[in-house]
């Protein structure tokens, strides 16, 4: 892929009166955390933040309350000053624009997307999704066009003119979607956006939300605390715990390799049928015994889904191939631990 | 029942509420770092206490009833010693009364000095008698005198009799006191240990030398002076009045001057300086003010009556409908037909002056203060002030400042009436939910986008409710500035006040009570629709 569209370079945030200090302690000294806060009194919201998001991806930050994904995501529009570190956006250094040139990459480049909505009460639900527009002074006529094309895409045709106030959870979250995607932006900063609401309505908005965005391909960053939401919607995921990364990849490069014990005991009820795939699990062919005649056979990008559905009819292992070449083969005993996450 | 209690796989024990024992165990460990002293006791008491099912006490504290406040001071319950040492000190004051007090000392007092007189008038009469005058005068006076001083001797004696009944009840009393500090002590002294479970650092706990000699020191400061100045007849004159002439004299070293005195004159010699040296400023002020007044007074005087009487009307109609409406237009032709048209017009005016000024510097310096904490801490103790402080008190330096007359009047009414429209919206502004800020910063709203589009609409009914209540406000200080030679319908009702004229007064009254009304009414309404 080309350049990417995010940059985030060792980013570190610490709050506090003496956060420069404590950052320098940390620097020079390689404290820790606890002893940053009972030194300095300072607490340490993100550490060496890392990674690259390519155009077009959606790159999910999953971590449990306070772990610093909400704090580390309001670095790429600067709503929070990093302490240490270097965030670029499209190719420009985020930390040294000026308050002018940042209002207007927040209003060109960035949309965002709250847990709470965020909606403005007194204003319509057209007015709502217009709002960034009318920051930038784009006059009434195309800025109601716009969100009323915005609207459209969230399927929320014909509630224009109602007040946030006469909308439902999931339809008022529909509108700050809307709202997001007015000012048409490069980037998208969704801060668990699903989270208040309830699991069907985030079920549906979850598929429509994906579609919208493989459709418009907007470069997304998602905050979610579900490793389900991750999984379902991420290209990849980078696992957060106490500010700092622990773990980037996909889906199913977290569910089968967990860097440490924290990432394991995350994906452990993580349903794997639909994750892995064959080439992950399968086994020499020269390891096989037997005779493979007759044997069914499987694309090594299978899932384990598709390979038990072969699996159940035949008493034989399933040959993976790759361009109809036999790669390798899968046994019962190796489809069954495949499905428990690759366990020995 | 079965016992219920099962070790479950995962090590959980589950246990029914009813069969759960009561653990002293640990308890007691902080029950014992709580008192410090006597934790045996105190355990043992405390677990009373826990297991109380009533609300009355179950236990009784020896030594709180034998040493009362003193008890409390030492183990830190102050509220225990101030509340029980008020109680101890009516009880002693009661049994000193008892004992030793002469409550029949006044009428003896007087039976003395007329019998003094009686002797004298018996004097004169044998004086008459030598003489050979005719002496019945002097003796009918020295009869009566002699009765009368007998009458003050009985009365005199039954007060004294009196005073075994008072010893009675001041036994009667101690006890009481004496059983209820036994009986209460233990339950607030375990009030102040779940505090102190809670509050470690913020609460009393333990024995300390410092607290006993202190709950000493004030009950040896306290208690004997004020026995002694109520059961004495005539104390000291030193316990009656607090010497300020002796301190000022010792201060001031002259005979005739007061600290009262010298610091009186000392400030009316800088609000002089203060007034001469800002005089330019003071004059503009009036001047602006000034301005402001007679443009209002210009729409509601000059312009005929009838347009005014009919624009009210249909304002009325428009901002809170038909009702407040009719309403309004009796409330306009009771005004007019006693003949205060004029006047009412005139407060009217200078309440709307003085409420367009409160509200065009009130709303920004809300803003202001809602935004800024540090400016809104320095501003605070300003507006309490403003607010409390009593109007007849600035009505002075306002009119060294300002002289007397309607624009001074209004001052006086901004000082009065501002800080409500300040306050709520300082409070509106920081009421605008975090959330919705962050979204529109997100979009990439500059400061002044900010407050126009989001925190003065989500302020705005909060900034409302604080422009009602200064309209309020003013309305109410109009008539006292009266006083400083304002106009309107407060200066009628000043008039009456003088003359005690209860007809023009009431009629007055009731004319600034409808303008109140007609006013409040229809902001009231407008603000309703507005939200």
């Amino acid at each position: 892929m080309d350049e990417p569209v995010v940059k985030l370079d060792n980013v570190w945030k610490i709050f506090g009166d003496r956060s420069q200090e404590a950052m320098s302690a940390i620097k020079e000294r390689g404290i820790t955390k606890p002893e940053v806060l009972s030194e300095f009194g300072c607490v340490v919201g993100v550490q060496k933040a890392t990674f690259d998001v390519s155009r077009g991806e959606i790159f999910c930050i999953m971590g449990l309350s306070g772990s610093g994904k909400s704090t580390l995501v309001r670095h790429i529009n600067r709503l929070i000053e990093p302490t240490e570190g270097k965030i670029e956006v499209l190719g420009r250094d985020i930390g040294s624009l000026s308050s002018n040139e940042l209002r207007e990459v927040r209003a060109l480049q960035m949309g965002m997307v709250f847990q709470h909505m965020a909606l403005l009460p007194h204003r319509s639900v057209r007015d709502n999704v217009a709002y960034p527009l009318e920051i930038r002074k784009i006059p009434k006529s195309r800025r109601w066009a716009i969100s009323d094309h915005a609207l459209g895409l969230v399927d929320l045709v014909g509630y224009e003119d109602r007040l946030p106030r006469e909308l439902s959870g999931g339809m008022q979250q529909r509108v700050g979607i809307a709202r997001a995607l007015a000012s048409d932006p490069a980037i998208l900063l969704m801060d668990e956006p699903f989270s208040a609401l309830d699991p069907l309505i985030r079920m549906q908005l979850q598929d429509q939300f994906k579609a919208l965005v493989a459709q418009l391909q907007k470069t997304t960053l998602f905050i979610t605390h579900d490793l389900d939401e991750a999984i379902r919607i991420g290209h990849r995921i980078a696992i957060m715990k106490d500010g700092e990364i622990v773990q980037i990849g996909t889906a199913e490069e977290i569910v089968m390799n967990p860097a440490d014990e924290y990432v394991r005991e995350f994906v452990q009820g993580i349903s794997k049928l639909k994750l892995v795939k064959a080439h992950s699990i399968m086994e020499p062919v020269e390891s096989y015994k037997g005779s493979l005649e007759g044997a069914p056979e499987a694309d090594h990008k299978a899932d384990l889904d598709q390979i038990i559905d072969l699996a159940v009819n035949t008493e034989q292992p399933v040959v993976i191939t790759d361009s109809g070449k036999p790669v390798g083969l899968i046994t019962k005993p190796r489809l069954l631990r495949g499905i428990q996450g690759g366990k020995e | 029942m079965t016992p219920s209690t099962e070790e479950q796989d995962n090590g959980i024990s589950v246990t029914a509420a009813s069969d759960i024992e009561v653990d002293h165990e640990q308890l007691d460990i902080s029950i014992a770092e709580f008192v410090e002293r006597n934790p045996d006791y105190y355990q043992n008491v405390f677990h009373k206490v826990h297991a109380a099912t009533s609300p009355l006490p179950n236990t009784f504290n020896w030594a709180a009833a034998l040493l009362g406040p003193i008890w409390g001071g030492f183990r830190g319950a102050w509220g225990f010693f101030w509340g029980f040492l008020i109680l101890e000190m009516i009880v002693w004051v009661q049994l000193g009364r008892g004992l030793w007090g002469n409550p029949g000392a006044k009428f003896e007092e007087r039976a003395e000095g007329q019998l003094e007189k009686a002797a004298e008038f018996k004097q004169r009469a044998e004086e008459a008698l030598a003489a050979g005058e005719d002496a019945t005068r002097f003796e009918k006076l020295f009869d009566n005198m002699s009765t009368a001083a007998e009458r003050s001797l009985t009365e005199a004696q039954i007060l004294n009799d009196g005073k075994f009944m008072v010893f009675l009840t001041g036994v009667a009393l101690f006890v009481l006191v004496k059983l209820t500090q036994g009986f209460y002590a233990n339950k607030i002294y375990e009030r102040q240990y779940s505090k102190w479970r809670i509050d470690p650092e913020g609460t009393e706990s333990g024995v300390k030398l410092r607290n006993l000699v202190l709950s000493l020191v004030l009950v040896t400061l306290i208690a004997p002076l004020t026995i002694y100045k109520f059961t004495v007849e005539s104390p000291f004159e030193l316990l009656n009045q607090f010497p300020e002439k002796e301190i000022s004299g010792y201060f001031l070293e002259e005979e005739n001057e007061t600290l009262y005195t010298e610091s009186a004159k000392w400030l009316e010699d800088r609000i002089d300086a203060a007034a001469v040296a800002g005089q330019g400023l003071f004059d503009g002020l009036t001047a602006g003010v000034r301005s402001v007044l007679e443009a209002m007074t210009l729409a509601l005087i000059v312009t005929p009556w009838p347009v005014v009487m009919v624009v009210v009307c249909v304002v009325a109609w428009r901002a809170a409908g038909p009702r407040v409406s009719i309403f309004t237009g009796a409330a306009l032709a009771y005004v007019a037909l006693l003949g205060y048209w004029e006047v009412s017009m005139e407060t009217v005016a200078l309440v709307g002056a003085a409420v367009f000024l409160c509200v065009i510097f009130g709303i920004p310096l809300g803003i202001w203060f809602g935004k800024s904490q540090r400016a809104y801490k320095i501003a605070e103790p300003v507006l309490d002030l403003m607010q409390t402080l009593p109007a007849f008190v600035y009505l002075i330096p306002i009119i060294a400042f300002f002289g007397t007359g309607n624009p001074p009047g209004i001052l006086a009414t901004i000082i009065f009436g501002m800080p409500p429209v300040i306050r709520l919206t300082a409070l509106g502004m920081r009421g605008v939910p975090r959330t919705i800020i962050e979204a529109a910063e997100a979009f990439g709203a500059s400061k002044r986008q900010l407050l126009r589009d989001v925190e003065i609409p989500l302020a705005l009914p909060s900034i409302m409710t604080g422009v009602n209540q200064t309209i309020l406000m003013c309305l109410s200080m109009v008539v006292i500035i009266s006083l400083i030679g304002g106009g309107g319908l407060g200066q009628e009702i000043l008039i009456a006040l003088q003359y005690a004229a209860k007809g023009p007064g009431l009629l007055g009254g009731i004319a600034i009570l409808l303008c109140a009304m007609v006013i409040d009414r229809i902001v009231q309404g407008a603000f309703r629709r507005e939200i």
